[in-house]
């Protein structure tokens, strides 16, 4: 199904869903965040390059509570299961490298070992991307890592923009839903619609990216150089934050800990968050040995994970080149630069012996 | 918050009592029978100065509607100059909790001595009358799960 | 304003003397005209240095990475590091030196003085002028009061002040007091006041000023931190960026409680914690203010926090508000001597007493 909008008209489309709570890009306090938007809003516009954070927490959010305990007055332990019932959330503007991670996430929360929290939220989610005429960042490489600036996965609806008007297309049955909802704004695409929208997608992937060189043998190459120097080398100006991690729309390793409110009588919650492969005690042992004790070995983690051991596992790049890692760094560590810095020094390797 | 009129906001209040003095004083006006009103938990301390400003925090954050840190008189102290060291660190906490807009009525220092019982009485009746109207904290408090 | 090849040649021969063992300095990224931070160890790099606007980094920083990596090596060393060091960098230096962290011989400080000039706050490129595109920039570069700025095809020439970080503007101390080299000059007074039309430098404590006069109650503050501290993820860049944030084991961590045969689980599940991982609104105000009160009489206002910010919480609000209140109220400096007791190891008789009862 495609149809076209009115740019004008995109509040009234909000407006028309009234059974969803609908999150769109705003710029609040000098950053761009999914916020709630009221329907009708006829200022309501899509001009973000990116935000800031992915749409990730909306299935996987920072702090999740899986159960609180307490005691019973008669000193038995109670848990209290905590899963969560969100109602239908809709997030719109959602780049397509984004909708890419969250088919990551739904890779690893739902595909060995199904997560209940992370379905009961992603079960009522529908998320409306925005295609890239052009990459909304110099650092964006979405091409390299089996992307598209008009990729699809992930979305339930695309849309394109053609200057005054977008060109919407469902790609899910949510997304028709959402545009049969829709039908007294959204009108019939004409052959000239689809052709601009064409014309603009080839464009778009004719513009020039920063590219991972060579990605097809980027995982071999990274094995080959678990062990070179350059991995302390790159990570030298590194301060060990999580920023990389945290703003990035695939990153998922979490901790679960224990918030004690009360010793006496007992009683707290068991608390999942976000955790990151970059601080000091993420691997660090309870007999207080650190496997992966320096920046280094940290930075290798991370890039290994998303370029070598997801790929394994998985058969895809656990990177959608979103570029908000190279952005965000306090100290420039730029993810492209280092593997392609460690893949061409393991290609220039003699091959060891077989 | 809406509270009944006749049945006033209990506050609670946490108190850091120094054990040379302050804690002394709490027991004088204890022993001296002195009417005062129970809202304040004590927590004995070897000496204000040994107040980190994260008992305060974690006191603000577990609930407490008021803190109380009290101490020798400047002279009078155990470790000679504990309390001179406290004066000046929670001067910083109390501006820095008015600076992110807490009341600044619920922060409180005072010195006690071991012999001012009446004092001590004097210092939890007006931190509590103080506190009263102010109602619950729930600025720093964490979550109830 | 200093030659950069001035500073290569300074670095170069004291790594060919074998006066340090290593430079802690800036270069060219490989994401366009940011600097980065770099620790050089052998002459020929001494070419990759630079120095120009975007040289924000606090290189104090990795005195202190460089003291954890020899600690965790069991390295010792007869050698001094050296450091490129602006004003703001000098004066951590002296507060790690005075907190024992680092000794004086154990650095080699090239000063670098800031002159009339400063360092450029990204955020204020934004709109700075007529199609300027923070992202597209190849270079930025000092001129006088001005700040030059190229992309590929066109070039800008900004006042200084109109973009420069507020940490700079609001600065008293732009050139190293306590070096070994110094390159540039001691600016005049009234060469960084610029002109009443063009002034190039602010009050002190300016933008803390600003704020106070618009949020001037107590709920308009909590309004305004409230907000501030929700956004906050706890990804701890500015503890990571901060080089007064040093402690071996950070009150939101807990990784040195070490396990044994003999641990009980009770003993597990009840080990301190203050702070919890979760971003919740009590324990980010728990870390942040833990954090300004950890830094009072430390922080020398690199701004670094503030700038790492990935949702930029103005940080720097709750330092300077902790300094002006040490300025004024005791009458002490951070970072102006290595001598002096430190704020809070010292008092004086006629400190504050009159919120006390």
């Amino acid at each position: 199904m495609e149809r076209i909008l009115d740019k004008g008209r995109l509040g009234a489309w909000v407006a028309a869903l009234a059974d969803w709570t609908v999150l769109a890009p705003a710029m609040q306090d000098g950053l761009w965040a999914y916020r709630p938007v009221a329907g009708g809003e006829a200022s309501l516009t899509l001009g973000h390059p990116n935000t800031v954070q992915p749409p990730k927490g909306q299935s996987f959010p920072q702090r999740e509570v899986f159960f609180t305990f307490d005691e019973t007055p008669d000193g038995q332990p109670r848990l209290t299961p905590l899963v969560p019932r969100p109602g239908p959330r809709l997030v719109f503007g959602v780049r397509p490298c984004d909708g890419q991670g969250l088919t990551h996430l739904d890779q690893v929360f739902g595909e060995e070992a199904p997560d209940a929290y992370y379905q009961a939220r992603r079960g009522t989610l529908a998320y409306v991307g925005l295609a890239c005429n052009s990459p909304p960042s110099r650092h964006c490489f979405c091409t390299s890592v089996g992307g598209s600036p008009f990729g699809e996965a992930g979305l339930d609806v695309l849309m394109i923009d053609l200057s005054d008007r977008y060109l919407v297309r469902a790609l899910t049955p949510v997304g028709e839903t959402l545009m049969t909802a829709g039908q007294g704004v959204l009108t019939e695409a004409g052959a000239d619609d689809r052709a601009e929208a064409q014309q603009r997608r080839l464009a778009a992937l004719a513009h020039p990216q920063r590219a991972v060189a060579a990605p097809q043998a980027v995982p071999e190459r990274l094995k080959a150089g678990f062990g070179s120097a350059l991995w302390e080398r790159l990570a030298q100006p590194c301060i060990g934050c999580g920023i990389c991690t945290f703003l990035c729309p695939t990153c998922h390793c979490f901790d679960i800990n224990d918030e004690v409110a009360s010793q006496s009588p007992v009683c707290g919650s068991r608390v999942r968050t976000w955790d990151s492969c970059q601080f000091p005690d993420f691997t660090m042992h309870t007999s207080g040995h650190n496997p992966r004790a320096d920046l280094g070995a940290r930075l290798r983690q991370r890039v290994s994970h998303k370029f070598l051991y997801y790929f394994e596992n998985h058969g895809v790049f656990q990177c959608t080149g979103c570029g908000r890692c190279i952005i965000a760094c306090p100290v420039g560590i730029d993810i492209i630069a280092v593997v392609n810095q460690v893949a061409a020094e393991a290609a220039a390797m003699p091959p060891a012996d077989s | 918050m809406a509270e009944d009129p006749k049945t006033p906001y209990e506050p609670r209040i946490v108190a850091f009592l120094c054990k040379w003095c302050s804690s002394a004083g709490s027991d004088l006006a204890g022993v001296s029978r002195i009417q005062y009103p129970a809202n304040a938990t004590p927590i004995t301390v070897p000496c204000s100065g040994s107040v980190s400003p994260q008992y305060i925090l974690t006191a603000f954050r577990k609930g407490a509607d008021g803190v109380l840190v009290s101490g020798c008189h400047l002279g009078d102290c155990h470790y000679l100059e504990g309390n001179y060291l406290a004066r000046r660190k929670l001067f910083l906490v109390k501006e820095l909790l008015e600076f992110i807009g807490l009341e600044p009525e619920r922060f409180r220092m005072s010195w006690v001595s071991a012999a001012e019982g009446a004092k001590f009485a004097q210092v939890i009746t007006d931190f509590v009358a103080d506190l009263r109207p102010l109602g619950p904290q729930d600025k720093l408090q964490g979550q109830r799960p | 304003m200093i030659d950069p090849e001035e500073l290569r040649t300074r670095a170069r021969d004291l790594l060919e003397g074998g006066q340090v063992r290593a430079v802690i300095g800036y270069r060219r990224g490989s994401r366009g005209w940011a600097a980065e931070p770099v620790v050089i160890t052998r002459p020929e790099e001494a070419q990759d240095l630079v120095w120009d606007p975007s040289c924000v980094h606090n290189l104090a920083l990795y005195l202190v990475q460089d003291r954890r990596r020899r600690g965790a090596l069991r390295e010792s060393t007869d050698r001094p590091i050296g450091i490129l060091a602006k004003g703001c960098d000098a004066r951590a230096i002296v507060v790690l030196m005075q907190e024992n962290y680092v000794q004086r011989d154990e650095v080699y400080i090239i000063g670098l003085s800031c002159e009339s000039s400063g360092m450029l706050d990204e955020r204020k490129l934004a709109g700075a002028a007529e199609g300027i595109d923070p992202q597209a920039l190849e270079a930025v570069d000092f001129e006088g009061d001005a700040f030059v700025l190229s992309s590929q095809h066109q070039q800008w020439r900004l006042p200084a002040a109109g973009v420069m970080a507020e940490r700079c503007l609001e600065c008293r101390n732009p050139c190293p007091k306590v070096h070994d080299t110094l390159l540039g000059k001691e600016p005049r007074e009234q060469e960084r006041r610029g002109t009443a039309s063009a002034p190039t430098m602010s009050d002190p404590f300016a933008e803390l000023q600003r704020f106070e006069q618009t949020a001037d109650s107590a709920a308009a503050r909590w309004d305004f931190w409230s907000r501030q501290f929700d956004r906050c993820i706890r990804c701890f860049a500015c503890r990571s960026v901060c080089p007064m944030c040093y402690c071996e084991e950070c009150m939101v961590d807990s990784i040195s409680f070490t396990v044994t045969p003999d641990t009980t689980a009770q003993e597990k599940a009840n080990r301190l914690r203050w702070i919890e991982r979760s971003a919740s609104r009590s324990d980010n105000i728990g870390y942040h203010l833990t954090r300004a009160l950890h830094l009072a009489g430390r922080c020398i206002d690199c701004g670094e926090c503030e700038r790492v910010c990935p949702v930029r919480i103005p940080l720097r609000l709750l330092n300077t508000k902790m300094e002006r209140e040490s300025r004024e109220r005791f009458g002490y400096e951070p970072g102006a001597s290595v001598e002096v007791a430190a704020l809070l190891a010292s008092f004086r008789d006629d400190d504050p007493n009159d919120f006390i009862r």
